[in-house]
Parts: C-alpha cells; sequence; structure tokens
C-alpha cells in the first residue's frame, strides 16, 4: 500500500512550509511536494497605486531582504522613466546591494545552517540553535555578529535605518554619501575581510565530515541562472541573465531584463502558493534551474576581485563542470561575503563616490520596465506595467524562491528516496530534510506570505491518502 | 562609550507595538547626556548583543500584550536562555542578555520598561489609554537615569 510523509513545520527558515512525501505501493518514494501555505498578493494590491511608491511597497515584502526589492523595483521604475541614472548612484545602490548580500548571508550561514555544521546534524534540536552555537563555538557567533553588523552598519549609514531604508528612489539615491561616512565604512573592511577568511578556513576543513551529505543534499543536475555582465563576472546589479547546463555549459546568455518571459516561464501547481518558474526551452517541468550563490558561481567566468577568485578557484574543484551539490550553497554563500567585502572597499575607493550627482528626475516616458537584481537568494524581477497617469496596472515579481521552488521540490524526493525504507521515516531523515532546504536558504515571506520560524511537518500517506506517520516539529 | 543604553523596540506599524518608537523619539528630544544612547528597532537581535556588551545598563521600552490597558511597569531582567528560542524573530529580553553574557563575558544591569497594550492593529497612532501613559512611562526612565 503506498503512503505519504508530511513534514510540517520547516524550522530556520524564513516562512512557514510543508512536505508531504508520496510512497508507492512497494513502499519506495514516489514523489515530494514542498507546499508553500500562505500568500500575500502584493502583485495584486500594488495595483492602482503611483509606481513612484512601488519602492517603497516592495521593500516591505520582506525584513532580511529589503534592499534587493527596493533595489530591483527602483532600476524597474528607472526603467518606466527611461533614464540612465548617474555613475555616482550606481555605486551607491551597490555599495548597499553588497551590504545587504554580506549581512543575509551571514544570517543564513552563522544563524541558522552553522548549527547542524558545529553541533551535528543529529545533535538535540533543543540545543542545535544559534545559543547552542553560542555556547559551544563562541568565537564562530561573535564572527557571524560581527559580519552581519558590518552589512547592517553600511545599509543604517546609507539609508538611514537597517530594515526598510527608503533611500535607493526611482532615478537613483535620494542623497549623496558623506566623507565621514565613507570613511566610517572603509574603517570596518580590515575587520570584516580578516572575519570571513577566517571562517573560509573552518569551514572547508569541515567538508570532510559530511561526505554523505555533500552526496545526497539536493545533488543531481540541473541548469542554473544568474546574472554576469558582458565579461562574465560576477556582478549583482547590472548585467544581464545567463544559464548554464550541468556540465558548466553556456546554454543561453545576454538575456535582457525585457526579455525574460522568452526564457523563463511560471506554471503553477494546486498544492502551493508558490510558483514554479521554469526555463521555457526546456518546458515544465523539465526546465529545472536554481539560483542564488551556488548558481551564480557556477555560470560566471570570474569573481573580479583577487580574495574571491582564489577561493573560487578552489570551489571549480569541487565539481567536474558545475558544482552540483546544494551542500555547497554555504561556501559559495561565504566567497560571496569576501567578494562581496573586497567589492564595497573597491567601489568606496572611486574618485567620484562623493559625487553630488545621484539622482535623475523624469515623469514616466515607457508604460513598461523590468527590473533585475541578484538577491542574496538569487535573482530577482520585478515587472511593471502602468498607465499613462503613471499607475500601476500590472505587477510580476519572480523572488529567488521561486526560481528555485522545482530545485527545492528535487532535493527532498532526493532525501526522502536516501532515507525512506519499508514504510517507514529513517532516524536522521527530519533534520536532513531541514538542512536540504535551509541550503537554499528559502525566503517564504518573500515569496508569499509569513512571519518568522518555519516550521516543519512530515505526512506519511498511502495512495488513498490514508495518513500511516506523521512528524511534527 | 555609553553608560546607559535605552531601546525602544517593537513595530512602528501595528498600533501600541510602536511604544518603544514613540518613547525613543521623546526621550532623545529632551536628554542631553552623552552618557546616554537611544536606539530604536523593530526587534531584539543577537546583533544587539556586542552594543549591550559596551554599556553598563540598559533600559528596555516595549509594549506589553497583557495587563490593563495603559497600564505601566518595570522590572529587573536577569540572563535567561529560552529553549523555544530557534530564530531571532523569537529573540526576548533575557535570551539577548544571556547572548551578551556567554559572547562577551559581560552583561548590563537590565531593566524593562513596559504599558500594557490595547490594540496592535495596522496604525501609526498609539491607542488613547497608552498615549496617556507615556508620560508616566518616560518619567520611570527619567529616574532610573538618576
Amino acid at each position: 500500500m503506498a503512503q505519504q510523509i508530511t513534514i510540517n513545520p520547516v524550522t530556520r527558515a524564513e516562512g512557514h512550509g510543508k512536505i508531504t512525501i508520496f510512497l508507492d505501493d512497494d513502499g519506495y518514494v514516489r514523489d515530494a511536494q514542498f507546499h508553500v501555505t500562505q500568500i500575500r498578493g502584493f502583485e495584486k494590491f500594488c495595483e492602482g497605486r503611483p509606481f513612484y511608491e512601488m519602492p517603497s511597497l516592495m521593500a516591505r515584502i520582506c525584513g532580511i531582504c529589503p534592499v534587493s526589492h527596493l533595489i530591483t523595483s527602483a532600476k524597474a521604475c528607472d526603467e518606466l522613466m527611461a533614464v540612465e541614472i548617474p555613475e555616482t548612484a550606481q555605486y551607491l545602490r551597490r555599495i548597499m546591494n553588497l551590504a545587504q548580500l554580506v549581512q543575509s548571508h551571514a544570517l543564513s550561514f552563522f544563524h541558522l545552517a552553522s548549527p547542524d555544521f558545529l553541533l551535528g546534524l543529529d545533535s538535540d534540536p533543543v540545543q542545535r540553535n544559534i545559543f547552542g552555537v553560542m555556547q559551544s563555538h563562541p568565537q564562530i557567533a561573535r564572527d557571524g555578529i560581527m559580519l552581519r553588523k558590518f552589512g547592517q552598519q553600511i545599509i543604517e549609514l546609507l539609508g538611514g535605518k537597517r530594515i526598510h531604508p527608503g533611500w535607493i528612489v526611482p532615478g537613483g539615491v535620494s542623497e549623496p554619501l558623506t566623507v565621514e561616512k565613507r570613511d566610517q565604512i572603509l574603517a570596518t573592511i580590515p575587520e570584516a575581510l580578516a572575519t570571513i577568511q577566517r571562517t573560509l578556513d573552518w569551514f572547508k576543513r569541515t567538508f570532510d565530515n559530511y561526505p554523505e551529505e555533500i552526496r545526497t543534499f539536493a545533488n543531481f543536475p540541473s541548469l542554473f541562472m544568474g546574472m554576469v555582465n558582458d565579461e562574465g563576472e560576477l556582478v549583482h546589479y547590472e548585467g544581464h541573465l545567463r544559464f548554464v547546463d550541468a556540465t558548466g555549459k553556456v546554454v543561453a546568455d545576454g538575456i535582457r531584463a525585457e526579455d525574460y518571459q522568452d526564457y523563463i516561464g511560471e506554471a503553477v501547481e494546486p498544492w502551493s502558493y508558490l510558483k514554479f518558474p521554469y526555463y521555457k526551452p526546456a518546458g515544465y517541468p523539465d526546465g529545472i534551474y536554481r539560483v542564488g550563490p551556488l548558481a551564480r558561481l557556477n555560470i560566471i567566468n570570474f569573481c573580479g576581485t583577487p580574495l574571491a577568485d582564489a577561493e573560487w578557484a578552489e570551489f571549480r574543484e569541487l565539481g567536474r563542470g558545475a558544482v552540483l551539490s546544494s551542500f555547497h550553497y554555504h561556501y559559495a554563500r561565504l566567497i560571496e561575503i569576501l567578494n562581496g567585502i573586497e567589492r564595497i572597499e573597491h567601489i568606496l575607493n572611486k574618485p567620484d563616490i562623493l559625487s553630488k550627482n545621484v539622482r535623475a528626475y523624469a515623469e514616466p516616458n515607457r508604460l513598461e520596465g523590468v527590473g533585475i537584481a541578484e538577491a542574496p537568494r538569487g535573482t530577482l524581477l520585478h515587472h511593471y506595467r502602468i498607465n499613462e497617469d503613471g499607475i500601476i496596472t500590472y505587477a510580476n515579481l519572480i523572488i529567488a524562491t521561486g526560481h528555485n521552488n522545482l530545485a527545492m521540490n528535487r532535493g527532498v524526493l532526493q532525501v526522502a528516496k536516501h532515507f525512506v525504507s519499508g514504510m517507514k521515516m529513517q532516524e536522521g531523515m527530519l533534520n536532513r530534510v531541514e538542512a536540504v532546504i535551509r541550503a537554499y536558504d528559502p525566503c517564504l515571506s518573500c515569496s508569499t506570505h509569513a512571519v518568522g520560524q518555519m516550521p516543519l511537518q512530515i505526512q506519511l500517506l498511502s495512495p488513498d491518502g490514508t495518513i500511516l506517520d506523521e512528524l511534527r516539529r | 562609550m555609553a553608560r546607559v543604553l535605552i531601546v525602544g523596540y517593537g513595530n512602528p506599524l501595528r498600533g501600541d507595538d510602536a511604544l518603544g518608537w514613540h518613547a525613543a523619539q521623546q526621550l532623545s528630544e529632551n536628554i542631553r547626556r552623552q552618557d546616554v544612547e537611544i536606539l530604536t528597532c523593530h526587534q531584539l537581535t543577537p546583533e544587539l548583543a556586542e552594543r549591550l556588551s559596551r554599556s553598563e545598563r540598559v533600559i528596555f521600552i516595549d509594549a506589553a500584550c497583557v495587563g490593563v490597558p495603559g497600564e505601566v511597569s518595570q522590572q529587573r531582567v536577569s540572563p535567561a536562555v529560552s529553549a523555544a528560542v530557534d530564530f531571532t524573530h523569537h529573540f526576548d529580553v533575557p535570551a539577548l542578555l544571556a547572548c551578551t553574557q556567554i559572547l562577551y563575558g559581560v552583561c548590563p544591569q537590565a531593566v524593562l520598561c513596559s504599558v500594557a497594550a490595547e490594540s496592535f492593529e495596522l496604525t501609526e497612532s498609539l491607542s488613547p489609554a497608552v498615549e496617556a501613559a507615556v508620560p508616566e512611562l518616560l518619567e520611570r526612565v527619567y529616574r532610573l537615569l538618576e
């Protein structure tokens, strides 16, 4: 008799989700579904609002990465205004985007994921949290706090506040950078660099402890997508979209933001509020692709900063083509922190960084605009249409967690196949399913609607829908 | 280094949850001491531990979800790790103090000043009961600073 397993809630992720695992008549795993059970409706309720309100409205989607929505929304509005924003404004937006990347990656790695590495995947869940890390590895916990503070302080200095800063506006930024703020940020660079390098050294030494997890954590062939510039450099603000396959071969490149619908389709399923974007040329559901730190490091030709490039060379050694194990999202995240800190320093030392020319002004000059940027969790896309009065008539948002939706489902299925046998869930399965999802650092708050921890429930169901087993956390 | 840190926290868009922000704003306008630092935040996070570790005393201001609306209270708070702490959204004052103690080896004296809330509905205004209690709350903070 076939069965079904449900995991609900999933812990230490942003939002609420539930997982169902279906068994066939012989007790083998047939399918797995990662359900997102709540909806926010930002795409609908912004209709009727003036376009220039969009950055502020969209930033409210998330308290962890408001800057990403602010920037991507502002870029879509730049397109509606048909302006090229001043170069200094681009630099300043990039700094804030990178600061956000650093603080968000630090949150994901140190606060959410590190308890698994430091305390063990099978340790007591009551202890396996940031407090457990503080007690057993206080220096690592302090390092996490330091890197979070580094990013948040930059956001606060530039935007006036750490959460939901309003400094990024259509046309540029609202205020130029001052000498004092620039120097204050530059002074924090050396400690931040030393901290992330120390973390990388430690984390790479732990790989030998997790050969099974590296082998089974959503380790499968897929496409990868992200932004690169014309040289194929790692970028997070300005560039075009590129897809590579599992061998590392570029399958689509130079995709402009406004052409995204030629390459990305969005499917829906009745069992989740989260959409299922897919690579159109491969169709649904075969067009599975991944975004985020792992994808970005798989699609680029180089990072563009010396220390990150050295690490990237080591990262590339992990796979013959693209690095496929989602376990290495964590490693990629750390390399991106390193790159982000180096790049912030580089941009701050540009001679015109203190220019007062930071904003272009215009009325709407186009009725449609698309903005893309790389958020910490992956490519973020905002697509707006307006009427002649500048009022929003249509909005489509594709969030990183959405891009990764098919891949997360595939990853859960892979773990389930490994840990479910004889119509029973083996010890450790719950922890590993959670850890696989956590590797993607999903933000269900962004993609739908949620606040706080992501509870986990696993249900084991028969083919006729009978609940045979259930786990909850 | 600020000798006293005042932290007003809550969601400024959710009615009485904005108490900490309203109080911090008024305190900022009235306190001119170099040794007092005032900050506001939506929620307590582990990052605050480093800042706490550099203070001798800390005064937290937050709305309380229990009690008679408008009722002002203050209590000393000690470090304590909650077994339920699983993510930063659930960080409370005892947990933050414990975090400070564990990571930095010091822990400031801490007092939580609060006013029982009437409503956490979507608004940027305090309810009449909480609004009326703000002067008493501020008076208590001033006394703590003496």
